[in-house]
């Protein structure tokens, strides 16, 4: 190791890297913690009247325990996987029905597939536990006289707990073990350390997360052995420290939540990842301010605008070219000073929105070229491409050449190409790779422009407005100094390339980050200080 | 919804009707019990004998609808418990299991009470009725607190009779209930359970092994072989003979025993003194 004197069993970095894996222990354990208790709540509640619902039609009970073994058989991260296309399909379903969303990535995915696990150890154990109770002893009770619902509660559940704990635990500890693997669904708990470790080689991070779940697991796996040997034995006492402990140590996770409760901010993001990740940037600086965040992800486009005007949301990044065509219904392209004072100027007025200011990047429509070809041929403008055009193949994402943009393009700088082939985007930019297309249509913020060492030509003319990503910030928070305090420093503080290679963070194929991982990583690369 | 009201000793006893009851298990290849019929009249105590297998714990559970019978029909004061629903049947009607059946979840006390909360009483009445359970049967006080997996086989068996006869119902059905007690206390239970019986006005069947136990306590003996009946007499009548060489048989081991003991007790005594 060639920095780093070694200091006891740890050197430096690594001491340095422990300390900031401890400084994330709330922001990474209270949502674990809320996943699991929530899934474990879940999976009791559905899965105790399952099981006493089935027990006594033989049937069903071997059909259901079919099916849970079925779940079992699935590993975590599949299972998890499973649920987004899923999600995918009912979100475009509720998009069409309700307007929004259903987030198809996060706590909805990891809840469901953590219920459906947790249900299975308990419905098995309480299937087994109600049946293997003395048929003598349920014969007595109906005896003496109790109706089947009373033999239930009074006698066959009592009788049944112990075995129906055994079950909650092995539940509890596989919950708890398998929420780590939420991380790249895109829902935060321990397994961040776990997986941003991994990507980033820092074994630290990875061994902290892995003794965290342990830990985490132990301690509620102990509670909840006092619960079970107490009611085994017939020990109130211990039952009630078991409860008690796993009831505090559920509101000792919990109590980041509760102290972020009083002032609560809705962040909107449109589905694509650049939203995502300044999303979470925005929400960031908010938590670090000690106010609670909350999101609405996945808004069309023009839904995010009028959701912002009603105070559904309270924040949002949108386009200043985006806002001038399709909410304020302008088709001429004033330079983009002017621009952005008419957009803050009537967004005030008509709608009492607030325009904060410009991030400092554009997402605009760009053509990109090969960085060295283009270097080759000489151009670094879209007047210099007019010259050989003819002579080239523009390619684009199937949307681009039908698009106002592309009519604008094709009239002020006369541009006109040998031949035009639509791919999807991925495809698009494989093909320019390997020069089945000379010329592409992309995002100027798309992080795979660097990626590829591509070069974004100028649009001296102005053919195409500019797309500068503005902070929105909605009516009833026109007035809020905290909000805007938080997100000052946001504003031209983020350089195209960062928001370039926060992009590719996400969208690359392998090494993949969450919008989140990319949103700390983007603060951390602009330098932006955790308040 | 039939109710029947509890013992008041003011109040005559029940009879039980038995008409034609027939019960198979095994789609009537065979019967447990077959076209049984016989009265409990108001107020006595009924021993039901014979041997294992010959269908009187069946017999005992149609009674409080355990067992559904395939034919025939069981009264109580002329209304057929079939009409009555089963929880409320059999709240009014104390059970021995042969098993004891007690709640091992539960302690003496619980299980005693088990049918006092289901019948809705005061806590005060509850706790003051255990107690006095607890002294019928012979049980120390403190006992109350025990769970069944701390009590021997014949405490156990006495905390079935207390929670048969806790809520004072005015029909008992005792299967075996006395069965794993030694001889003395075996003996005292069966008088004191037999003055309570008198003293509130019940009506009881019981079954027993013990002939002897049967001939001292019953009003009749009713003998059972192959879900048949095969007497059904007063102990006076059964004592002095039967037709029947089963029943004859049957009434011979105590009057044989009787004779052997005290012919033991004037042998004995030359080599004692
Ligand atoms: N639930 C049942 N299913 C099938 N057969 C049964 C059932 N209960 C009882 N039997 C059968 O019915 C017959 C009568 O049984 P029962 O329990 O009434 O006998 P018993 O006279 O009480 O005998 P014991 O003195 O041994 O207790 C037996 O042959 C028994 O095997
Ligand atoms: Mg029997």
């Amino acid at each position: 190791m060639p920095d780093g004197d070694m200091a006891g069993l740890l050197s430096d970095g690594q001491l340095d890297a422990l300390s900031g894996a401890w400084n994330l222990l709330p922001t990474y354990l209270t949502p674990h913690i809320v996943l699991c208790a929530t899934a474990l709540t879940l999976g009791l509640v559905i899965s105790l009247p399952l099981a006493a619902l089935i027990t006594d039609r033989p049937w069903l009970r071997r059909l259901v325990l079919a099916f849970a073994s079925l779940i079992q058989t699935i590993p975590g991260l599949a299972l998890l996987a499973l649920f987004y296309p899923l999600l995918l399909a009912l979100s475009a379903l509720a998009a069409s029905f309700l307007g929004f969303s259903i987030p198809a990535l996060g706590f909805l995915p990891t809840l469901l597939a953590l219920t459906l696990y947790a249900i299975l150890p308990i419905l098995r154990n309480g299937v087994v536990g109600l049946n293997g109770i003395d048929s003598a002893v349920v014969e007595a009770a109906e005896g003496v006289g109790m109706t089947p619902w009373q033999i239930l509660m009074r006698v066959r559940a009592p009788l049944a707990t112990p075995v129906i704990m055994a079950g909650v635990r092995t539940a509890t500890v596989w919950t708890i073990g398998a929420a780590t693997l939420s991380t790249p669904v895109g829902q935060t708990s321990l397994g961040n350390y776990i997986f941003t470790g991994l990507q980033t080689e820092n074994w630290v991070s990875v061994a902290f997360g892995c003794v965290a779940a342990a830990g985490l697991a132990l301690v509620a796996d102990l509670f909840l052995g006092l619960v079970e040997t107490g009611a085994s034995e017939r020990n109130r006492k211990r039952v009630v420290v078991g409860i008690a402990g796993l009831a505090l140590g559920t509101l000792a996770g919990l109590a980041p939540l509760f102290s972020a409760r009083a002032v609560t901010y809705t962040i909107g993001a449109k589905s694509f990842s650049e939203q995502y990740i300044l999303a979470d940037l925005i929400g960031d600086r908010l938590r670090a301010d000690g106010v609670g965040v909350t999101r609405k992800d996945g808004l069309g486009s023009s839904i995010a605008f009028r959701a912002l005007a009603h105070n559904d949301i309270d924040a949002y990044v949108d386009y200043s070219g985006t806002l001038w065509r399709n909410v304020m219904g302008r088709t001429d392209t004033p330079s983009r000073e002017v621009m952005l004072r008419e957009i803050a100027g009537w967004m005030k007025a008509k709608y009492g929105v607030t325009v904060l200011g410009a991030l400092g990047f554009e997402n605009a429509y760009v053509l990109a070229m090969k960085g060295e070809r283009a270097r080759t041929l000489n151009i670094t403008s879209i007047a210099d491409l007019a010259r050989v055009a003819p002579e080239l193949t523009i390619g684009d994402d199937l949307e681009f050449l039908g698009r106002p943009e592309w009519t604008s393009l094709k009239s002020v700088y006369g541009l006109s190409f040998k031949r035009r082939r639509s791919f999807n985007p991925t495809m698009m930019y494989h093909a320019i790779e390997t020069g089945e297309a000379d010329v592409i249509s992309a995002y100027s913020s798309d992080g795979r422009i660097a990626a590829l060492d591509l070069i974004a030509l100028a649009d001296p003319k102005h053919a195409i407005p500019s797309y500068d990503a503005l902070i929105l910030i909605a009516p009833r928070r026109a007035a809020d100094k905290r909000l805007k305090r938080a997100l000052a420093p946001l504003i031209g503080a983020i350089p195209i390339e960062a928001m370039r290679h926060a992009n590719l963070m996400v969208d690359r194929d392998i090494d993949k980050a969450s919008p989140e991982e990319a949103a700390r990583a983007l603060a951390k690369a602009v330098h932006l200080q955790p308040r | 919804m039939t109710t029947l009201p509890m013992a008041d000793s003011s109040v005559s006893a029940p009879r039980i009707e038995i008409d034609a009851v027939s019960k198979s298990f095994d789609g009537g290849r065979s019967f447990a019990v077959s076209n049984v019929s016989f009265d409990v009249k108001q107020g006595s105590l009924v021993a039901l004998v014979g041997g294992s297998g010959s269908g009187k714990t069946t017999l005992l559970k149609t009674i409080n609808r355990l067992v559904e019978p395939d034919a025939g029909e069981i009264r109580i004061d002329g209304a057929p418990v079939g009409e009555a629903e089963p929880p409320m049947l059999r709240r009014s009607i104390g059970y021995v299991f042969q098993g004891i059946g007690l709640f091992p979840h539960m302690r003496v006390a619980e299980n005693i009470a088990v049918t006092l909360r289901l019948l809705g009483w005061q806590t005060n009445d509850i706790e003051a009725r255990v107690t006095e359970m607890l002294e019928m049967v012979d049980l120390p006080r403190d006992y109350a607190r025990r769970f069944p997996h701390m009590l021997s086989g014949g405490q156990r068996q006495r905390v079935g009779v207390a929670r048969a006869i806790a809520a004072r119902p005015r029909i008992v059905l005792m299967d075996e209930p006395f069965g794993a007690l030694d001889p003395v206390t075996r003996d005292n239970l069966g008088s004191s359970y037999r003055a309570l019986h008198e003293k509130l006005g019940m009506t009881t069947l019981m079954v027993t092994h013990d002939i002897q136990e049967a001939a001292l306590m019953a009003d009749r003996i009713v003998v059972m072989k192959d879900g048949h009946i095969l007497a059904n007499e007063t102990p006076h009548t059964l004592m002095r003979g039967s037709d029947d060489a089963d029943v004859a048989a049957l009434m011979e081991v105590p009057r044989r025993q009787a004779e052997r003991l005290s012919a033991l007790m004037t042998e004995s005594r030359p080599v004692d003194a």
